[in-house]
């Protein structure tokens, strides 16, 4: 196997790439990328097993071959190259030179064998996607999803298909955050697909807004493709619980709430709001929102914003960073906050977003004792 | 046919009532040794020599270079009732000598040949000598100032108690605790003891109580014991206990001083045990060594023929202070577990007293990751604010070792903490406040959990439901063994609720016998325990600094519930000695 790259061109493959090596394993091969050559270039490789990611760039073939190349010491020789072409060629299964102006490298590779295969995943039947709808909903649910390993299927992110529209849904059993876009090119059967979010941001990081994408399901993977780049990940199997049914539909009152403000008011009160739950009063009122927290062996606080809400007076606790950080999601100046009694889900919606997608966040309260 | 002439009543002669007087304070030898050795102390000895042959059966003589007698008053002193040591009855509210009844020296005189040699100045003294109770003989002696008592042939004229004395060796051993229990009650004083010619103690005078301990059993022992020194009230706890984490390894130690004087009390004992609950297991005892101090008027000395118990006016209020200063002493630092042994040079009389660490909420770890799901445009400081260092407490650069211990540097020693045993004393500690409080910070869940249980699990939770809801597990629909769990709390950001409760109820259904803790008690140790982050469990530098500021808050944090040790610190010295850098 022999090539030349342009410098920049190298670094660009190995940029996208390079993410998808796990930093800690126990397989040595996976430390390294795959380097195989095409048509057009060489295709790099990489992948924890979990998720795998490929990317052709062009290259100048003179032999054909494929070797597996360290990644991490790949990519710092190709940050420190001078600005000339990079020659790489192999002798037998192992051993690599890299040559570019006067540098020359000599590294130990591992035979090609030795990676894994990539998933199975036919394109030929494959959804044809906009990446930038893709992008719009990964940056507004993943972030709600569990860390934790007891539930694993929480752990995912739930991507519902439909004809009309498709959704995800994200949720730590605590909070939850749920977007919809219309599907323009109406193509394919329903179906609902439990994506790992590390997936997700690998998708949302290397495939360009304006791309179309070709989404593929093997049998327990998924594909995504675009002309050079594609992402195959790992599904997480199982019934995801049916949120549907826990989204409120009677919530009664609601307030409308100036982000900013609240934001500000919230990061005030988290000041001396507990570290374990971050609990904060909030105790709406005609045209009113107090906030008030008061955490034992440290102290209390106080705050006040003017709303928009006529409800009868009532009082709530939620987790602040909870609410926090739904709130950096809002894409609106105005949020809407719906709720219905102290122990029941409350909602936060943006407020006047003119756009095709809907939007909605679910959060649960915590119990306040008086 | 028994003769009823016989049966009038009659005074008994002075002799025979010495004699039945003497059945009570004079057991054995070692009591003679006692009463003795406490008449020396209260003569104001600096030093004491005793000398015993045969297990005390032969001879025992007991000198001391205190105040001495002089004649007249030596003479009376072999009389009953006859002491120096108080004039009134209202005297002996409050007496601070250890005698005072004047009971001692006839009772010793009537059953053995007593000599007493004193003088209050060197070179003229008396020598007095009584056998079987009557006086023989008073002449002059040259000696230096002190007294002398001399003790033969104890029991000589009472052959039914002789014949209940035990051997040499088992009488000895007697003696050797009274002497060990009154050079703890009195380190300052130099006693030398001697058993048929060998030396059997020598004990130089101490400044301090574990000065006393290091010469008694070694520096080693004195070294792993924890000051204690504690006020609260008109009660003052002073003295030495075991650290929770050598407790158990050695043969267990006891004394027990209520102003100065070594009494016996089990309600005492408990006190200071029952502060090492949670710290160690169920079943063994700790060594204590602990001098109570509290105004005379409030403590009645006599009611007990050898003075072997006192009795409190306020024995609640005494049992309280003991348990707190005890408690108090083992949340120090010093009281976690040594590696080797710290040489540490002798503790000034007044006990050194630990920091004592506030008790604050935990402050539990903050999200660990970097978000997965941060861009450019949104900020990225954090949205809650980092909680103001209250305390202030410094953290050192930890290290996580195997995922199981943080490793830190100290001043005097390399520190190592168990993860999960520091957890769970955190958490344990928290849920004790919450479950005082009943107030639980509890979240609400989306998705109830649904738990099925076993008919052993299900009996555990009715037994502790209402605990359960206090610490914020919110539970409805108990339809047949299903539970129907709606909020849980979050101790921390790892919190496996579903996990946990669990784990608990498996637990509580599987230990039928308890532990001695109550039921709140075992049921926070049991839900720390399960809620606690694993051996194993990789934490973030973040998480590791929030579990050593939230340790070094708890009461306890030397010691985990099961009472294994938190804390192992192995001291610079031994380090350089393994090393040989010594």
């Amino acid at each position: 196997m022999r090539f030349t790259i342009s410098r920049e061109k190298l670094q660009e493959g190995l940029a996208a790439v390079a993410s998808a090596v796990p930093s800690k394993t126990t397989l040595p091969v996976l430390a390294n990328l795959l380097v195989q050559t095409t048509e057009k270039g060489i295709r790099i490789s990489g992948t924890d097993l979990d998720i795998a990611v490929s990317t052709e760039v062009i290259a100048d073939v003179e032999a054909a071959g494929a070797i597996t190349i360290p990644a991490r010491k790949l990519s710092e020789i190709a940050r420190e190259l001078p600005p000339a072409p990079v020659k790489i060629s192999a002798a037998g299964d192992q051993r690599i030179t890299l040559e570019c102006g006067r540098s020359k490298f000599k590294l130990l590779g591992l035979p090609k064998s030795e990676f894994p295969s990539f998933p199975a995943v036919k394109f030929e039947k494959a959804l044809r996607i906009p990446s930038g709808d893709l992008q719009k909903l990964i940056s507004h649910t993943a972030f709600a999803a569990s860390t934790e390993e007891s539930r694993p299927i929480l752990n995912g992110v739930l991507w519902e298909l439909r004809p009309e529209h498709m959704r995800m849904v994200a949720t730590n059993g605590h909070r939850l955050a749920k977007m919809d876009v219309p599907v323009k090119t109406a193509s394919g059967p329903s179906s609902d697909l439990i994506i790992p979010p590390k997936a997700l941001e690998q998708i949302r990081r290397l495939f360009p807004a304006e791309e179309e994408l070709e989404v593929a399901q093997g049998e327990n993977h998924l594909g995504f493709r675009s002309p050079f780049t594609a992402v195959y990940t790992r599904l997480i199997e199982g019934p995801y619980p049916s949120y549907d049914q826990v989204i409120p539909r009677d919530n009664d009152k609601y307030a409308i709430i100036d982000k900013v403000a609240l934001t500000g008011a919230l990061k005030r009160m988290s000041v001396v709001a507990s570290d374990q739950t971050h609990r904060i009063r909030l105790s709406f009122n005609s045209g009113m929102l107090k906030f008030s927290v008061s955490t034992p062996d440290l102290g209390e606080a106080q705050d006040e914003l003017p709303v928009r809400y006529n409800g009868d007076p009532l009082d709530i606790g939620f987790n602040a960073a909870y609410l926090l950080e739904i709130l950096r999601y809002l894409p609106t100046e105005e949020i809407r906050l719906t709720f219905k009694a102290p122990e029941r889900a409350a909602t936060i919606e943006p407020e006047g977003w003119s756009d095709s997608a809907k939007y909605l966040c679910l959060l649960m309260p915590l119990r306040l004792v008086d | 046919m028994v003769n009823t002439e016989l049966r009038t009543v009659a005074i008994l002669p002075p002799a025979v009532a010495d004699q039945i007087a003497a059945g009570e304070v004079v057991e054995r030898p070692a009591s003679v040794v006692k009463e003795l050795v406490e008449n020396a102390f209260d003569a104001g000895a600096t030093g004491v020599d005793v000398t015993i042959t045969e297990g005390g059966r032969a001879t025992i003589r007991v000198s001391d270079d205190g105040i001495g007698m002089a004649r007249a008053d030596a003479t009376l002193a072999v009389e009953r009732h006859a002491t120096s040591k108080i004039r009134l009855a209202s005297d002996l509210v409050g007496v601070a000598s250890f005698g005072f009844r004047g009971e001692a020296l006839p009772a010793i005189g009537s059953v053995s040949r007593l000599e007493i040699e004193t003088a209050t100045v060197d070179g003229s003294g008396t020598r007095v000598r009584v056998a079987g109770g009557t006086l023989e003989s008073v002449a002059d002696a040259a000696r230096r100032r002190g007294t002398t008592v001399t003790v033969d042939a104890l029991f000589y004229n009472t052959p039914a108690r002789q014949k209940f004395l035990r051997g040499t060796r088992s009488e000895w051993r007697v003696i050797a605790d009274v002497i060990t229990a009154m050079a703890l009650a009195r380190p300052d004083v130099r006693i030398t003891v001697s058993h048929d010619g060998r030396e059997a103690f020598a004990l130089p005078p101490a400044a301090s109580l574990r000065e006393r301990v290091a010469a008694l059993w070694g520096v080693d022992t004195a070294d792993a014991l924890v000051a204690v020194d504690d006020v609260s009230g008109p009660v003052r706890v002073c003295g030495l206990v075991q650290r929770p984490a050598d407790v158990g390894l050695s043969s267990r130690r006891v004394l027990l001083t209520v102003n100065g004087r070594a009494i016996r009390d089990t309600g005492i004992v408990r006190a200071a045990e029952a502060a090492y609950r949670s710290t160690i297991p169920a079943g063994i005892r700790p060594s204590l060594f602990l001098a109570v101090t509290l105004p005379a008027g409030d403590v009645d000395v006599n009611v007990h023929p050898a003075k072997a118990e006192v009795r409190f006016r306020d024995r609640w209020n005494t049992e309280r202070a003991v348990e707190r200063a005890v408690r108090r002493s083992l949340g120090t630092e010093e009281s976690a577990a040594a590696f080797g042994f710290a040489h540490r040079t002798f503790m000034p009389p007044t006990f050194e007293s630990g920091a004592t660490m506030d008790v604050a909420a935990l402050s539990s770890a903050p999200i660990p990751e970097t978000p997965l799901f941060e861009t450019d445009e949104r900020d990225s400081e954090p949205d809650v604010a980092a909680p103001p260092a209250a305390a202030e407490i410094q953290v050192p650069p930890l290290m996580q070792l195997r995922n199981t211990w943080l490793l830190f540097e100290r001043d005097d020693a390399l520190v190592l903490i168990d993860q999960h045993s520091a957890h769970e004393r955190i958490l344990y500690e928290q849920f004790m406040r919450t479950l005082d409080r009943g107030e639980a910070p509890s979240q609400r869940l989306l998705f109830p959990m649904t738990l099925h249980l076993a008919p052993a699990e299900a009996e555990a939770f009715e037994d502790n439901r209402e605990l359960f809801v206090r610490l914020g597990f919110e539970v409805e629909g108990f339809g047949g063994h299903t539970l129907l769990v709606n909020s849980v709390p979050m101790p921390h950001p790892r919190f496996d609720a579903e996990r946990c409760l669990r784990d608990t109820l498996a637990t509580l259904s599987g230990d039928r016998f308890g532990s001695g803790l109550a039921k709140h008690e075992r049921l926070a140790a049991t839900v720390a325990c399960k809620a606690a982050v694993k051996a194993g469990d990789s934490l973030a530098p973040a998480e590791m600094r929030a579990l050593y500021i939230a340790l070094a808050r708890t009461t306890l944090p030397a010691h985990d519930v099961h009472g294994r040790s938190t804390i192992v610190q192995v001291s610079w010295d031994e380090l350089e000695r393994r090393f040989g850098r010594r």
